[in-house]
């Protein structure tokens, strides 16, 4: 992964999209600082201006849950078989002072309902929950200190149409309600459609593009995003399915120039030699693409 | 290559289109990419080597006394003298000859009866299955070294009868590991085909079931080496070994009831032990890397050498 | 399956097994070839008349099944029979060896038990580093010795220090000794048998622990506990402990009943008068009333501690009755 760089607003609903191996959810388990002992991580994590990660472990441990939370890929997993949902969901407010005993029993009721459970499920064990249950206490588990930002990975792949719509209505809800900014990690450009007001497209662990989710479907400044849209099926067109031919580049040699370029199908001499860098096409959007200064110097 | 639909093959497990051939060759290349387990091999080839040259390298006769009652280790006789005066390592190395002929022989008629058991039960099922799983739960709660003790005292103590008795009594793990196996293997497609095609069962058996079986019943039976001269090192010891045959067991008992410890004659004492535990190490070695990289969730309980009949956890017969 | 549901399925299928144990323990003993009543045919002073009279007395002139009848109803008794030797109630023979035997195999199981889980969550959770090697390799070791060799390697080293046999100062009654002195006396001489125990066993416990350990610290909800700023050490208390647990603690009941059959060699090592020398004695004497009593015995505590196992799994395990 290299060059990434996010910036999101308190409330707002971010989309990370790209393709499975694009560095998503790499990248998110970078901001947590959760990146295993054999990753060599450059960067920083900005809070409200704080660089979280400045100090390693000892300094994005405090934040952890309370001001950065995340629901992870297949929430199925994330909760302990031998323990209760409740006190896995009070666990993180115990831990960092939120809330203890009654009253941390009180705010996992109140979670639960929040997020369409009855509370008391609670005192029960995971095995016992579907998958869209666990799905939502994962989210209410994920609110359990109150966080600033929500990191959502993939929440709804795994699930049935139906709960994938309720699971995101409730994410847009929270978001609202709470000032809680949420990205969500996904490879589904409905999805991003429906929750998302911002975007970034990811490919080959950069970000190619960024913008408001209408700009993006609309006014794509990146063949990548351009072909993405194109390949979603429309369930009220009859049109052909078109797909993307070939697959993402191996990330473990060096790339000359574009990543997309063997994809691409707008590519030109330089795209094979050099490396287009993140640059501002427009009011809040950036683009990684040559046909972006082309166009420009053609013009000017 | 197959004409599945492209959805089916998204979702299947790819062995279960082609019965893999190459299985076969998954033995041979663990151990070449194994550290372990190639130390493990390349030592217990070692000592059979060793113990099956014997009779040509060993120093002096087996009965031939050569010295005094317990002599220290000089440069004639590497490992001293014993109390009647014959060198050790003599005796160590016509005690490798039984130690390993029990170990592998007693670890070969486990392979057998707890194969065949874990075959049959896991392959019909139903009550075939039920009834042999019983017999195997009451072989394993009848405590191993006193029954060893006793069918020993009844029986007899020769050679044979100390290989039968050690293989009648650890077979039971064998059996219920093949048994999942096989239970899993009997679900794959090329199974059903084949006997959808009208196989007959021995057919079936032989040609499919068997070869996805054979590496697991290997590794397996590497382990019951180790099992078996540990149950034949307790056996002579008790004084049931052979009497006309030295074992590394024997020479420990000897060591033990000759007052070798009031001599302070630890080179009477150690080694047949140190033999031992280099045997069963390398075992060890070799059997778990087998097993761990043919079916790493082996569910069964967990397989050890020294308590090798251990059973179900209670939970699996619940589930 | 409920709760109720599964103890209810446990119970049985362990009082089956005691029964089968009972009858496999009558054919082995009287009705298998070369059964007790050769070691009577042996005897060389005895009259023929004595002889009948000693067949009759002892109930070996009926039929086998008869035989098997009467064995039954005795042992619901609690009757074990009487010892060829010594004509006393087996049980008699018994009581004291059991009572010798416990405290020695429960002090050699604890230091197995300690051990064992120390070695195995350290090395899991500094897996790759020199304590988990270490850890690896001194387990893979003692697992690796026969019990009676290293007994023996220790009697060498302590031969000195510590008693070599018995379970106490035979003259120590004469001192007028208090409590604690005839404590620690019992201690020394326990302390040899119940370590050999302990470490060959405890190679075996931590091998076991490190695995249980790294499955349960590879868990996804492991993962959960880190973003949720749980530190190393807590991860590891709260979470990986609980459900490694499991295996653990069935494992330690299953081979509770496997030690307590197979403390015979380190109990003829040491000379220490339990179980597992009694049924050794009785083997070589030929008593196979008191050999059969024990090996009634050693069977039914193996099938109790499997029991019990089932009862922790139950209870340890909440997927069970889900």
């Amino acid at each position: 992964m290299r060059g990434v760089s996010l910036a999101i607003e308190g409330g707002e609903r971010f989309g990370l999209v790209g393709e499975s191996g694009s560095g998503k959810t790499t990248t998110i388990l970078a901001v947590m600082g959760l990146l295993p002992p054999n990753a060599s991580v450059a960067g920083r994590v900005l809070l409200d201006g704080q660089d979280v990660l400045a100090r390693g472990e000892a300094s994005a441990r405090p934040h952890r849950w309370r001001d950065i939370a995340m629901v992870f890929q297949g929430a199925m997993n994330a909760f302990n078989p031998v323990k209760r949902v409740g006190d896995q969901i009070a666990e993180p407010m115990e831990l960092h002072g939120v809330a203890e005993g009654r009253e941390a029993e009180r705010r996992v009721a109140d979670l639960l309902e929040r997020v369409g459970i009855p509370p008391e499920r609670g005192s029960r064990y995971p095995h016992e929950f579907s998958g869209g249950m666990r799905q939502r206490a994962a989210i209410a588990m994920a609110l359990a200190c109150n966080p600033k930002v929500l990191l959502a990975d993939e929440p709804t792949t795994a699930l049935d149409v139906m709960v994938q719509a309720q699971i995101l209505e409730l994410l847009t809800a929270l978001a609202n309600d709470f000032g809680l900014a949420v990205v969500l990690v996904t490879h589904d450009l409905p999805v991003v459609a429906q929750v998302c007001s911002r975007a970034a497209v990811m490919y080959a662990g950069e970000i190619v593009e960024t913008g408001p989710v209408d700009a993006l479907h609309h006014e794509p400044r990146h063949p990548y995003t351009r072909l993405l849209y194109a390949a979603t099926p429309d369930l009220h067109g009859t049109g052909e399915l078109a797909s993307i031919p070939g697959a993402p580049p191996r990330l473990d040699r060096p790339i000359a120039g574009c990543p997309f370029r063997p994809r691409c199908d707008r590519a030109f001499a330089p795209c094979a030699e050099e490396h287009p860098a993140l640059l501002g096409v427009g009011p809040g959007r950036e683009a990684a693409c040559h046909l972006n200064t082309a166009v420009r110097e053609v013009s000017a | 290559m197959t004409t599945a639909p492209a959805a089916e093959l998204l979702t299947r497990d790819p062995d279960d289109f082609e019965e893999p051939r190459r299985r076969r060759h998954v033995v041979w290349s663990v151990i070449r990419t194994q550290p372990q387990a190639t130390i493990g091999a390349v030592v217990l080839l070692a000592v059979v080597v060793v113990a099956a040259l014997a009779p040509y390298i060993a120093p002096y006769g087996e009965r031939e006394r050569v010295g005094d009652v317990f002599e220290a280790p000089s440069s004639e006789h590497w490992l001293g003298l014993d109390d009647a005066g014959i060198d050790m390592l003599t005796l160590m190395l016509h005690g490798a000859r039984v130690s390993l002929i029990v170990g592998f022989a007693a670890a070969l008629v486990s392979m057998l009866i707890g194969g065949a058991i874990g075959l049959l039960a896991g392959y019909f099922g139903g009550k075939t299955d039920i009834i042999l799983m019983r017999v195997t739960d009451y072989f394993i709660v009848i405590p191993d070294i006193p029954l060893m003790l006793v069918v020993a005292a009844i029986w007899g103590r020769s050679l044979t009868n100390i290989i039968l008795i050690i293989g009648l009594i650890y077979w039971t793990t064998t059996a219920r590991v093949i048994r999942a196996q096989v239970k899993s293997v009997r679900e794959r497609v090329y199974v059903k085909r084949a006997r959808a095609l009208g196989a007959g069962h021995g057919r079936v058996l032989s040609k499919h079931v068997l070869p996805q079986v054979a590496p697991l019943l290997v590794a397996i039976t590497v382990l019951s080496i180790a099992v078996a001269i540990f149950a034949e090192t307790a056996i002579a010891f008790l004084g049931l070994g052979d009497p006309t045959l030295i074992s590394w067991g024997k020479l420990i008992e000897n060591a033990f009831s000759r007052s070798a410890i009031s001599v302070d004659a630890w080179w009477a004492i150690v080694p047949p032990g140190l033999a031992v535990v280099v045997v069963v190490l390398a075992c060890t070695m070799v059997g778990r890397a087998l097993e761990d990289s043919l079916n790493p969730r082996l569910r069964v309980g967990h397989l050890s050498v020294r308590h090798f009949r251990l059973r179900n956890l209670g939970g699996e017969e619940a589930r | 399956m409920s709760g109720a549901d599964y103890v209810l399925k446990r119970t049985l299928f362990a009082l089956m097994t005691v029964l089968v144990a009972v009858t496999l323990n009558f054919v082995l003993f009287r009705a298998a070839p070369g059964d007790a009543t050769s070691s009577l045919r042996s005897c060389r002073n005895c009259t023929p008349e004595f002889r009948e009279a000693l067949y009759r007395e002892l109930g070996l002139d009926k039929p086998k099944l008869e035989q098997y009848w009467i064995y039954v109803k005795d042992l619901s008794q609690g009757d074990l029979g009487l010892s060829f030797v010594t004509r006393q109630p087996v049980w008699n023979e018994l009581r004291q060896p059991i009572l010798n035997t416990l405290p020695m195999v429960g002090l050699g199981y604890l230091i197995a038990m300690v051990l064992g889980v120390l070695v195995g969550v350290v090395a899991a959770w500094r897996r790759g580093t020199f304590l988990d090697w270490g850890g690896v390799a001194t387990s893979l070791f003692f697992y690796s010795m026969p019990q009676q060799w290293f007994g023996l390697m220790l009697l060498i080293v302590f031969a000195g220090t510590l008693p070599a046999s018995g379970i106490a100062d035979p003259f120590i009654e004469f001192t007028n000794p208090p409590w604690w002195t005839v404590l620690l006396d019992r201690l020394e001489h326990m302390i040899l048998p119940s370590t050999t125990l302990g470490l060959v066993l405890y190679g075996q416990y931590a091998l076991i622990v490190r695995s249980s350990m790294i499955e349960a610290l590879g868990e996804d909800y492991i993962m959960t506990a880190r973003a949720k700023g749980l530190s190393s050490f807590a991860i590891v208390r709260k979470h990986a402990l609980r459900t490694s647990l499991l295996p653990i603690v069935t494992l330690a009941a299953i081979t509770l009943g496997f030690v307590i059959g197979g403390d015979i060699l380190v109990e003829a090592v040491f000379s220490y008068p339990g179980i597992g020398l009694a049924t050794y004695e009785a083997v070589f004497d030929r008593d196979y009333p008191v050999l059969q009593g024990a090996f009634l015995l050693l069977t039914l505590s193996v099938i109790v501690a499997n029991f019990v196992a089932d009862l922790l799994y139950f209870k340890f395990d909440p997927r069970i009755t889900g």
